[in-house]
């Protein structure tokens, strides 16, 4: 049973296109893992169409009805898209991972895996946005030493359980964490896989890029 | 400015089947993806398009742009209707996610690329997919692909034909259809017998 979620505000933004490339990615696969969302998510979409097409609304003037049917029906097939290239599963020490399908949807941009210091890995998703997106993985009974986020920080469960001092987080569950909360995420008996962005703010990507990923930021020099 | 008498002679001429009834406008994008009738296509348009329109010139506080996605989003009806799924969800909705597809990547392509997300990676709305692997028909996948081979032989050839090309060639039903000059709902039937007669005879010999 999912227990964290995206808040409405995360849905409504993520129905209308309005999150962060990495955000999006990030609710989105959220969603691919949660009924309930899915069915939020189709509620706000029908409120919103209601609000669109739902009034009364005249021709607008400059709205030439017969050209734009015309073109339409001359217009050829639009480019089929085709069935998409999907990357049903994720390799690490002969672990083998589901993906949600907004990610295997997006296979092709998950870049090798990297071993981070101690019994964790890491590897990027290539979104073009300068946003730091990164599959987590960490190993049984391994443990982040506490520290704190610049910007706020958001991690999905893709599959696993972690802990920290508030709560224990499984498939699905969807944290956001801001600069104001400390926390010492560990696993203990099972292994953890999670999808993790940090915003941090633009003006500090050079300088402090070792701060832009989640976990890592107290291990990578 | 439109008086009140205007707005009750537009009320009481209306006919009694509205394109903002909802199982009117499921029914229009059914006649559109079956038979691409055009009186369809117009009175579905002639509902949706102008509200589009409005909605479109508050987003992008441009007529031209607006005027371009209202034509790509109804081109996009225009051409798969056949995508539309009444039990997901109704005909205004599929609209809206159609135009907030493309509204998405207008946006991103004038921003100059700020990132490479496109709208089909994060809501495949208009990707051509295998229905019938997600209905009741339902194969495993690798189980699919395993044993097709083998018990494809024994399918009538039209169906062996269609289950090649989608399964083994990668095609997609439309590219089917086009490739055989046959309509897209044979494609979509024969598929599914074959998926049918595949699940029987995998399961018979499990």
């Amino acid at each position: 049973m999912i227990k964290f979620h995206p808040s409405e505000q995360h849905l409504v933004h993520y129905m209308l296109g309005e999150l962060s490339p990495a955000m999006l990615m990030m609710v989105g696969s959220h969603i691919d893992l949660c009924p309930h969302c899915q069915h939020h998510l189709r509620d706000v979409e029908e409120q919103f169409a209601m609000k669109i097409f739902g009034q009364r609304q005249m021709p607008l003037p400059d709205l030439d009805e017969e050209t734009m049917l015309n073109a339409i029906f001359q217009s050829t097939s639009a480019p089929v898209v085709p069935i998409l290239e999907m990357r049903d599963y994720l390799n690490l020490e002969g672990k083998r991972f589901k993906l949600p399908a907004t990610l295997a949807r997006n296979g092709e941009r998950i870049g090798p895996w990297s071993r981070m210091l101690g019994k964790m890995w890491r590897a990027p998703i290539e979104i073009g946005s300068g946003e730091t997106l990164n599959f987590i993985y960490m190993e049984q009974g391994a443990q982040v030493p506490e520290h704190t986020h610049r910007g706020s920080e958001a991690t999905l469960v893709v599959n696993g359980v972690f802990n920290d001092e508030v709560d224990e987080y499984r498939d699905g569950d969807f944290v956001l964490l801001d600069g104001h909360h400390k926390h010492t995420p560990q696993t203990h008996h099972h292994d953890c896989l999670t999808l993790a962005t940090i915003d941090a703010p633009m003006q500090f990507t050079s300088g402090l890029s070792r701060l832009l990923n989640p976990f890592s930021s107290l291990f990578l020099k | 400015m439109r008086s009140v008498s205007d707005a009750i002679i537009e009320r009481t001429s209306m006919p009694p089947m509205q394109a903002d009834n909802p199982e009117h406008a499921a029914e229009l994008l059914a006649r559109i993806a079956s038979e691409k009738s055009r009186a369809a296509f117009a009175e579905l348009f002639r509902h949706f398009a102008p509200r589009l329109q409005a909605y479109a010139t508050r987003q992008f506080g441009n007529e031209q742009t607006a005027m371009d996605l209202v034509q790509e989003t109804m081109a996009n009806v225009w051409h798969k209707a056949h995508l539309f799924k009444a039990d997901r969800g109704s005909a205004a909705t599929w609209i809206f996610t159609i135009a907030r597809n493309i509204r998405f990547d207008f946006l991103r392509k004038n921003k100059h690329r700020q990132h490479d997300l496109s709208a089909d990676d994060l809501w495949p709305i208009l990707a051509e997919e295998n229905e019938s692997l997600d209905d009741d028909y339902a194969l495993d996948n690798d189980l699919l692909m395993q044993q097709l081979a083998v018990y494809t032989e024994s399918l009538p050839k039209a169906q062996r034909i269609v289950i090649q090309l989608i399964y083994i060639e990668g095609k997609s039903q439309q590219e089917v259809a086009d490739a055989l000059d046959i309509p897209l709902g044979t494609v979509k039937s024969r598929t599914r017998l074959a998926l049918q007669k595949l699940k029987e005879l995998i399961q018979h010999h499990d």
